[in-house]
């Protein structure tokens, strides 16, 4: 059975290694026993970069490798395989990095004959990367500088044609900036600097296009189990209404009832002007129309207008929920027009939006305690709330203006800068943010599964590894108690697998509102004909590639040390609402998790966990 | 079973094939005034020009309506005699905060109401396990005193609570349904656990007693709805209760119409989705304004009929990138294709779909010139061209926004 190769069943068959500047290209076969161990998509990502990149290299230096996975499922009609991720070395966090998009080029670079794009070294002049059914051509990009990122993309498909597709970046990953992210058809794999990864290898883009066509081992059933997997989706509530009628802020409102919803930089969970940001007010009023990714029937994502007005914005995509609570409530900005304009600059520019709020939030906190002042910030009156500063803030560290180039850099950097330079231990404390990477849009303290999620995910806080909230404050799945540590290390290990199985398969976290891994295992088993047979063997893939990016971070030197959370959510109590007095207690949550996970008290797997799990 | 709950039943599930179509419409009594329950009796004027086997209703609305089950050919009642705040999710203005179950009824005053069965509740899953004993000894009391009134209990058992989760969810339907039987229900009411082969293990657990399915809160497509039946039809069900995703409906009757054809009459959903709305005259309509550009049309297109996701073997396409707007363009039956075709290898068939014969075709391509939508092309030795998917065309059916249509 084996011997047909994967090629026609889902996967492309091959991983092309390419060596910069002088395109140096090595094709390597996929074998079945690799793609059984590790699916594609993060799970193939993670296989290559830990194989292959040497520790302790700088993320920004050429030897940094940049990986385009893809997935078996990706580009096929099942629900919402339209996904790629890249991975790389993190720049924000010095971490395993996997950052996922439901942007096009995925499919295209299926169509060009490849299941991963592995990039080393670095191209000497800026650059576009051609990739052509296989065959490789890098381009002069000059005329591309500085371009955002929309007009990048409609450029490069001017020039070569509208049949390819492609991942680009903005002038902020030009510039190396560690927030920066890669953007395809206007969406993003946003978090942890892969658009600083690829601005460093000279690249403004890279298209693809090919005659591949993405075939399955068994047509029938793939067709039957994508039905039942699309059937789902549009009898699920949350993905047949929530989603499609307010995109991803439909919780907002529910967020905030819980407080949850962290304001002013963490120091509060509920925001006074949460019902001027719900949903249903963004689409009452700016939200002109639904977009979906590529094969994806929920169509969480809209477009906004601000038709005038000193934010005017012709279009920008969504504002989804991170970007309206970061832009919005972190920085006390109840204006949606505001938001739409700083989400419309982050975009343009390619600059992640989570940790953009994050930043200006701490700006924001340092100005109003006095350890900024106005000369600090380019003589901006930085107090929450301020819709100005807010924009001003972003616009700054879109374009790298002013302060902005200190700023670019993200909270962790910019706080160790500031106390060198100033010595107040304040500087720190007020940094929000895990191993770098900052904070999204659920205080632990209201949901303490989700505070050990932050820390224990495998490239910094990011609630979407261990995603809790759903059960602990939106009442899915049958709820959690959010403010009760028991039973959370299971409830968080069991969402960091299966959030790796979603990552690894091409799906999108949302079609998994919908579904469980035994959808996902239909699908999969029917594309592939890998026989996973039942969803605990899939589970273990998902297990096996999180042990893997554990074994990675421990290797570029993160120990347990580092599985931690800021002070203030450690240490002060909220201060009101429904998690009122309450702190995350992370340590006997976390001494749980290492010990469920088969890991030793300092977070190491055990050599019988790694025998286990094929990985020894 | 008693002979009186026999007989009953009999009335019920149809004898000749042991399966039911049963409509809920006892909504207000958990829900409040929601549509299609306002005027409740015209709905159900409408509702049973379907000819539904039986209809399920609360005992105040079964003593208002009782005209509407006197007759030769009047459906079956089913009452309601418990009642739960349960569904009260927070969208209401009095959200559950916890929940109760109360008897609103006895057997004696179903059956004095004419009812043919009597249907309650069974919840497991609830956070106080002294609930759930609570429940079923109150179901077993049901069963008891149904059993000494010759009425048939027909018992609902649902996952519900913050037990339950995603995985464990099919796993607890089938254990509800067992002891639900346990209990001594005659016939069970049973959500739909997505799909067919954990449902096959609920009806297993069901040890024989007929199961309906039933369709929740759910706006289903006509084809959703009827691919439910078809696949809990498959593994061993015996019929639907169907409540909103009928009542609710523009046109109840011609619902009811299709789920019966499915139910008892044998039909596949295909035949029934694509039976009488293809004819000589059938076109794709384009609802331009409701796409979301997601191509799952075009990705379906070239998945049935060529085996491979490939845009370009596409029959239809999407226009218009990000920020929109998109529009789907399709063949429109126009037929500049057949007049341009000198060999007559195209014709219109009497579906409606352009039908090409190989043998005559010399793929000289002037089909393709003449296309005005550009939406016929030759591929890989091929005349590609819409053939409406000789039946419901699956761009239709996969589509998630109803941006694509069949009219006839």
């Amino acid at each position: 059975m084996s011997m047909t190769g994967l090629k026609g069943r889902g996967y492309a068959g091959r991983v092309l290694h390419l060596d910069l500047p002088r395109c140096e290209r090595r094709c390597e076969e996929l074998r079945e026993e690799e793609a059984k161990l590790f699916l594609g998509g993060k799970g193939l990502g993670a296989h290559i970069l830990y194989r292959d990149l040497k520790p302790g290299v700088d993320p920004l230096s050429p030897r940094n490798m940049l990986i385009f996975a893809t997935s078996p499922l990706t580009g096929t009609v099942a629900p919402t395989a339209n996904r790629f991720c890249v991975v790389t070395k993190s720049p924000l966090t010095g971490t395993f990095l996997d950052s996922h998009c439901g942007g096009p080029f995925g499919v295209g670079l299926k169509e060009a004959g490849l299941d991963a794009l592995v990039i080393g070294g670095a191209a000497d002049e800026l650059s576009i990367l051609v990739i052509e059914d296989g065959e490789v051509e890098l381009r002069d990009a000059h005329g591309l500088k500085g371009m955002t990122t929309l007009d990048a993309e409609r450029e490069v498909k001017r020039s070569l044609g509208e049949d390819c597709q492609v991942a680009c970046i903005g002038p902020a990953g030009e510039r190396g900036a560690p927030i920066a992210g890669v953007f395809s058809g206007m969406r993003a794999a946003g978090r942890g600097g892969a658009g600083a990864v690829m601005g460093s290898k000279g690249l403004k883009a890279i298209a693809a296009r090919g005659r591949e066509r993405v075939g399955v081992y068994d047509q029938e059933a793939f067709t039957r189990a994508s039905w039942i997997a699309h059937r789902m989706i549009r009898m699920h509530e949350v993905t047949a209404r929530h989603l499609p009628q307010h995109g991803s802020d439909n919780i907002l409102e529910t967020i905030n009832e819980t407080g949850a919803l962290p304001t002013r930089n963490f120091q509060a969970g509920t925001f006074e002007s949460a019902s001027e940001i719900s949903g249903a007010e963004w689409r009452r009023e700016l939200w002109a129309r639904d977009t979906a990714c590529g094969r994806c029937p929920i169509a969480c994502s809209k477009v906004a207008v601000v038709k005038d007005g000193p934010y005017r914005v012709e279009f920008t995509d969504g504002p989804d929920y991170e970007s309206i609570w970061s832009l919005g409530a972190l920085c006390g900005v109840g204006a949606k027009d505001a938001i739409a304009k700083a989400n419309e600059l982050c975009d343009l520019y390619g600059i992640d939006t989570i940790s953009v709020g994050n930043i200006v939030a701490y700006v924001m906190e340092c100005y109003e305690r006095g350890l900024l002042k106005e000369g600090d910030v380019d003589g901006l009156e930085a107090k929450f709330g301020s819709r100005e500063a807010m924009v001003a803030l972003v616009d700054k560290i879109s374009k790298g203006a002013g302060v902005g180039g200190r700023l670019q850099n993200g909270v962790k950097r910019i706080s160790e800068g500031l106390y060198a330079e100033k010595g107040d231990g304040a500087f720190l404390r007020l940094a929000l943010h895990v191993k770098g990477m900052e904070l999204p849009g659920y205080d632990p303290r209201a949901a303490q599964g989700m505070g050990l999620g932050y820390a224990t995910s495998d490239r910094g806080g990011c609630h979407l590894r261990g995603y809790t909230a759903g059960q602990e404050l939106l009442g899915y799945s049958g709820g959690a108690n959010p403010h009760g540590t028991e039973g959370k290390a299971k409830l968080v290990i069991d969402r960091q697998n299966e959030k790796a199985v979603v990552d690894s398969s091409g799906l999108c976290f949302y079609a998994f509102f919908a579904q469980t891994l035994k959808e996902v295992r239909m699908l999969v088993d029917a594309a592939t004909g890998l026989g996973y047979g039942s969803s605990k063997n899939l589970e273990r893939v998902g297990e096996r590639v999180y042990n893997l990016t554990r074994l990675f971070n421990l290797r570029e030197g993160f120990t347990s040390r580092d599985d931690t959370l800021p002070e203030r959510l450690l240490r002060e109590p909220m201060r009101a609402g429904p998690a009122k007095g309450l702190v995350v207690n992370l340590e006997p949550m976390l001494k749980e998790y290492y010990q469920l996970r088969g890991w030793d008290e300092a977070g190491v797997p055990t050599r019988s966990k790694l025998n286990e799990l094929g990985l020894a | 079973m008693g002979l009186g709950q026999e007989m009953r039943l009999n009335r019920i599930f149809d004898p000749n094939d042991g399966r039911a179509v049963a409509v809920a419409a006892d909504h207000g009594l958990m829900l409040g005034p929601i549509s299609g329950v306002q005027e409740l009796g015209k709905t159900l004027e409408k509702v049973i020009e379907g000819r539904p086997d039986a209809i399920l209703l609360s005992p105040g609305q079964a003593e208002d309506l009782c005209h509407l089950f006197m007759g030769r050919r009047a459906p079956s009642l089913l009452v309601r005699i418990d009642w739960t705040n349960a569904f009260r999710d927070r969208t209401y203005t009095l959200p559950v905060r916890e929940t109760f179950f109360s008897s609103i009824a006895t057997p004696r005053d179903a059956l004095r109401l004419g009812a043919h069965a009597a249907v309650v509740y069974l919840f497991i899953g609830h956070e106080d396990e002294r609930q759930e004993a609570r429940h079923l000894a109150l179901v077993s009391r049901y069963a008891a005193e149904c059993e000494e009134a010759g009425l048939p209990l027909i018992v609902e058992p649902i996952p519900f609570g913050p037990r339950v989760t995603k995985s464990n969810y099919s796993e607890l339907v089938a254990t509800a349904v067992r002891i639900a039987v346990e209990a001594g229900a005659n016939a069970l009411k049973v959500p739909y656990t997505g799909d067919p082969e954990s449902f096959r293990d609920v009806v297993r657990a069901s040890a024989g007693t007929p199961i309906l399915v039933l369709g929740g809160y759910r706006a289903l497509s006509r084809r959703d709805l009827l691919d439910v039946i078809a696949e809990t039809l498959g593994v061993g069900g015996s019929g639907v209760v169907f409540g909103r995703n009928v009542v609710q409906a523009s046109d109840p009757a011609s619902v009811l119409r299709d789920i019966r054809a499915v139910v008892h009459e044998g039909r596949s959903v295909r035949e029934v989705v694509a039976g009488g709305a293809l004819s000589k005259t059938t076109r794709l309509r384009v609802y331009a304004e409701r796409c979301s550009g997601c191509q799952v049309c075009t990705a379906v297109c070239s998945f049935t009929h060529e085996g491979v996701h490939d845009g370009s073997a596409s029959r239809l396409r999407i226009e218009g990138e990000w920020p929109g707007p998109f529009k789907p363009v399709t063949c429109t039956q126009c037929e500049r294709c057949v007049a341009a075709c000198e060999r007559k290898a195209l014709s219109r068939s009497s579906l409606g779909h352009i039908d090409w014969e190989a043998e005559r075709c010399n793929l000289c391509g002037k089909c393709a010139e003449a296309c005005p939508f550009r939406v016929v092309a030759i591929h890989d030795s091929k005349v590609k061209i819409c053939d409406l998917c000789r039946g419901a065309p699956e761009c239709v059916e996969w589509c998630s926004k109803n941006a694509l249509g069949a009219i006839a």
